[in-house]
């Protein structure tokens, strides 16, 4: 009962946050507003998740709204970067609107669809219907791509259309991967029932083999062109270079994971018809070409937000990777890397955001000398971009290794080895600028950079922290939540 | 009944090779409201089949926000420059847009024999013209760099969608179709939205012209 009640009150905390913005004209109101109201979705989805490990899972209308682990992973994960990247936002804004770059007017704007935003992909998380998890899905393009848009010049609105009609159509091969598993479960269950992943789940070695397999393919196509995974992936790089930095940190850390949770709702259910093996074979190929796709980008790449945004793909690639591998070990490792992916990736976005409020500019080869005008700000870059590339002892080399490892283990040494000889071109190619532009001498004539509020730096010290933190010690609960998240998407 | 059904399916086959072709971002619109309104009609009779309330209601909330408010938006958000326009291109010529699009019809229907999907109120032939027109829509989408027309391409994309959801499972129940309606509804806003910046901005709605973004 408390469980219902608190499922509601997650999703309705955001609604009312983007309302609320409408009617306040004080932009100092408006910072705390959203502090606020994404304080309050952090704490309700830590208690919401302590009921999941310790009591039942809550769920509201009947099957509609579940948490379940694979879901609880992605509620975590939503809720802690929303939380950081609000915080980001009201720093970051503030030095926009100082600098003329932001009218104070668009703030509002920027924060209803901030709130919509998180909302849609809070809704993902918690939807235990299919048809409602593949509506959540879908609108979080919706609501970022004006957001992408923000800045109103000529490259952000073609990254935003390029970035809605791109990930729109994968929406809806995916919508067409759900309707076929819809048919595939009216052979068992008559023609009327209950789309949830729960009746599905029941019932899943009963589906029609071929039916289940067509599903799952159209499904990771099409919400794989969503998740950045190559070659689906043209769009991200724009999208992601061009929105503002707070975005950037939910698009890449958040939303990425929201279109991965899909793929993996869709594969728990396929899997026992259609063979485990096939399904994993189509995850390794997305997988492994994803990686060396990214890889080659990484190497030659000249602007920073771009290098952050191939490095996602990279993640994604390897998150995919691991599922397919099938090896428990390897598993582990991919849910490991879903929360690690989220945390640095954000903490790089607010990173290189404060060089961008620094320098004002994206190009590797115009910033110099960070260490010595933002000293703050270069400890974030040199750590985060060894965190971002896998450098124990952070957290993602946890993870990283694990699905390596789970490779080697159970015999797919070609994997193994591939995999990681990309992670190491793609470890000194991510490494490397990130260093030069930290500890060479600052660039003529660009060398004038701002200081930054404080409050920029604190959301992206909070975030290295938790990745130094998870790669020495992961914690009980949150080790119950990654193996009962495992259990689901290796059945 | 069954082949009142059928020739609204065939109308709505002909209304998405007519779009394909179609040249004024005038016509693309109503062509899109008018097979949105064919739609509502078939699922309106699956509705006298069956006399199941929800497909009523899926019938009436489509042929409203389909059929009327998405194009009355689009026709609102799009100045009169753009709407009157002629000349809408295409990545390759009219004639081998319509070949390919024949091309695509064919394995509509063929991917629709290798389905086997049973046989609900609608038949297999019907499941053959979604499919079809699911796959024109995205080729309108990704062969046009008009992005009006683009748009219309995933719109028709969607309807194909709905026509296979009809078939497959006379939707997929009230409250998610209602959220897939919504979803699209917003979708087309804030996709309409775009374009009426990009015309302010580049002063065309000519994706050609936003190369910018490489590497």
């Amino acid at each position: 009962m408390t469980g219902s009640i608190l499922l509601l009150l997650l999703l309705a905390i955001p609604l009312i946050g983007a309302v609320a913005t409408w009617f306040i004209r004080s932009t100092r109101l408006l910072h705390l507003i959203t502090a606020l109201a994404h304080t309050a979705v952090l704490i309700v989805a830590l208690v919401l998740l302590s009921m999941l490990l310790t009591r039942n899972a809550p769920r509201a209308f009947g099957n509609l709204l579940v948490l379940d682990p694979l879901g609880g992973l992605v509620l975590l994960i939503v809720a802690v970067v929303g939380f950081t990247s609000a915080l980001y936002s009201a720093g970051y804004l503030n030095h926009e609107v100082a600098h003329g770059a932001v009218k104070p007017n668009e703030l509002r704007r920027y924060y209803a669809l901030l709130h919509i935003f998180v909302f849609t992909m809070l809704l993902t998380s918690v939807s235990g219907n299919l048809g409602i998890l593949w509506t959540a899905i879908a609108a979080t393009t919706i609501a970022s791509a004006p957001l992408v848009d923000f800045y109103g010049s000529r490259e952000p609105l073609e990254a935003a259309w390029k970035y809605i009609v791109l990930t729109t159509a994968g929406s809806m091969i995916a919508l067409f991967g759900f309707l076929v598993l819809y048919q595939a479960g009216v052979h068992v269950l008559g023609e009327s029932y209950d789309f949830s992943f729960t009746a599905l789940a029941g019932v899943a070695s009963r589906l029609p083999a071929a039916t289940a397999l067509t599903a799952f393919l159209l499904v990771l196509v099409g919400f794989g062109a969503k998740a950045g995974l190559a070659p689906m992936h043209t769009w991200l790089p724009d999208a992601h270079s061009q929105a503002p930095s707070p975005i950037c940190a939910l698009l890449s850390g958040v939303e990425l994971n929201c279109a991965m949770l899909g793929i993996f709702r869709v594969f728990s259910v396929t899997a026992p018809a259609a063979g485990l093996n096939h399904l994993r074979l189509a995850l390794v190929l997305f997988g492994l070409f994803s990686l060396l796709v990214a890889v080659a980008f990484l190497v030659s790449q000249r602007d920073f937000k771009r290098l952050l945004a191939y490095s996602s793909i990279e993640h994604m690639g390897l998150i995919a990777l691991g599922v397919g591998i099938g090896a428990p070990l390897a598993v582990f490792g991919a849910m490991l890397q879903m929360v690690n992916h989220a945390l640095a990736k954000s903490l790089m976005f607010f990173t290189t955001g404060n060089l961008l409020l620094g320098f004002r500019t994206r190009a590797i080869a115009e910033v110099g000398g960070v260490v010595r005008v933002m000293p703050a700000t270069a400890v974030l870059a040199v750590a985060g971009g060894l965190a971002i590339a896998g450098a124990p002892p952070f957290s993602l080399f946890i993870s990283e290794f694990s699905i390596i490892a789970g490779a080697a283990r159970s015999n797919q040494v070609f994997i193994a080895a591939m995999a990681a000889l990309l992670l190491v071109v793609g470890f000194i190619a991510i490494v490397a600028p990130f260093n030069r532009m930290t500890f060479s001498t600052p660039v003529e004539g660009k060398a004038a950079a701002v200081a930054v509020n404080p409050i920029v730096l604190v959301p992206a010290y909070l975030s290295l922290a938790a990745v130094l933190v998870l790669g020495v010690w992961v914690p009980g609960p949150l080790h119950d939540l990654l193996s009962g998240a495992a259990a689901l998407v290796a059945p | 009944m069954e082949a009142f059904e059928y020739s609204l399916a065939g109308v709505v086959l002909l209304i998405t090779f007519w779009l394909l072709i179609a040249r004024r971002v005038r016509g693309a619109i109503n062509g899109y409201a008018f097979q949105s309104i064919v739609l509502a009609a078939i699922a309106g009779a699956t509705y006298l089949q069956s006399f199941r309330l929800h497909l009523l209601l899926l019938a009436t909330s489509s042929l409203v926000i389909k059929g009327v408010v998405i194009p009355l938006v689009l026709r609102r958000q799009i100045r009169a420059t753009v709407y009157d326009k002629r000349e809408t291109h295409y990545y390759v010529g009219f004639p081998t847009a319509l070949l390919i699009g024949m091309l695509l019809a064919i394995v509509g229907f063929v991917a629709a024999n290798q389905l086997a999907i049973t046989k609900d109120l609608l038949g297999q032939p019907v499941s053959g013209v979604a499919i079809a027109v699911v796959l024109i829509g995205f080729f309108i989408a990704v062969a046009r760099s008009d992005a009006v027309m683009q748009l219309t391409g995933l719109l028709v994309a969607e309807n194909g969608l709905l026509l296979l959801g009809l078939v497959l499972s006379a939707g997929l129940g009230l409250l998610i179709d209602f959220a897939l309606l919504l979803d699209v509804l917003v979708g087309a806003l804030v996709m309409g939205f775009l374009i009426a910046r990009m015309n302010s901005t580049i002063m065309s709605t000519d994706t050609g012209e936003l190369t910018r973004l490489r590497g």
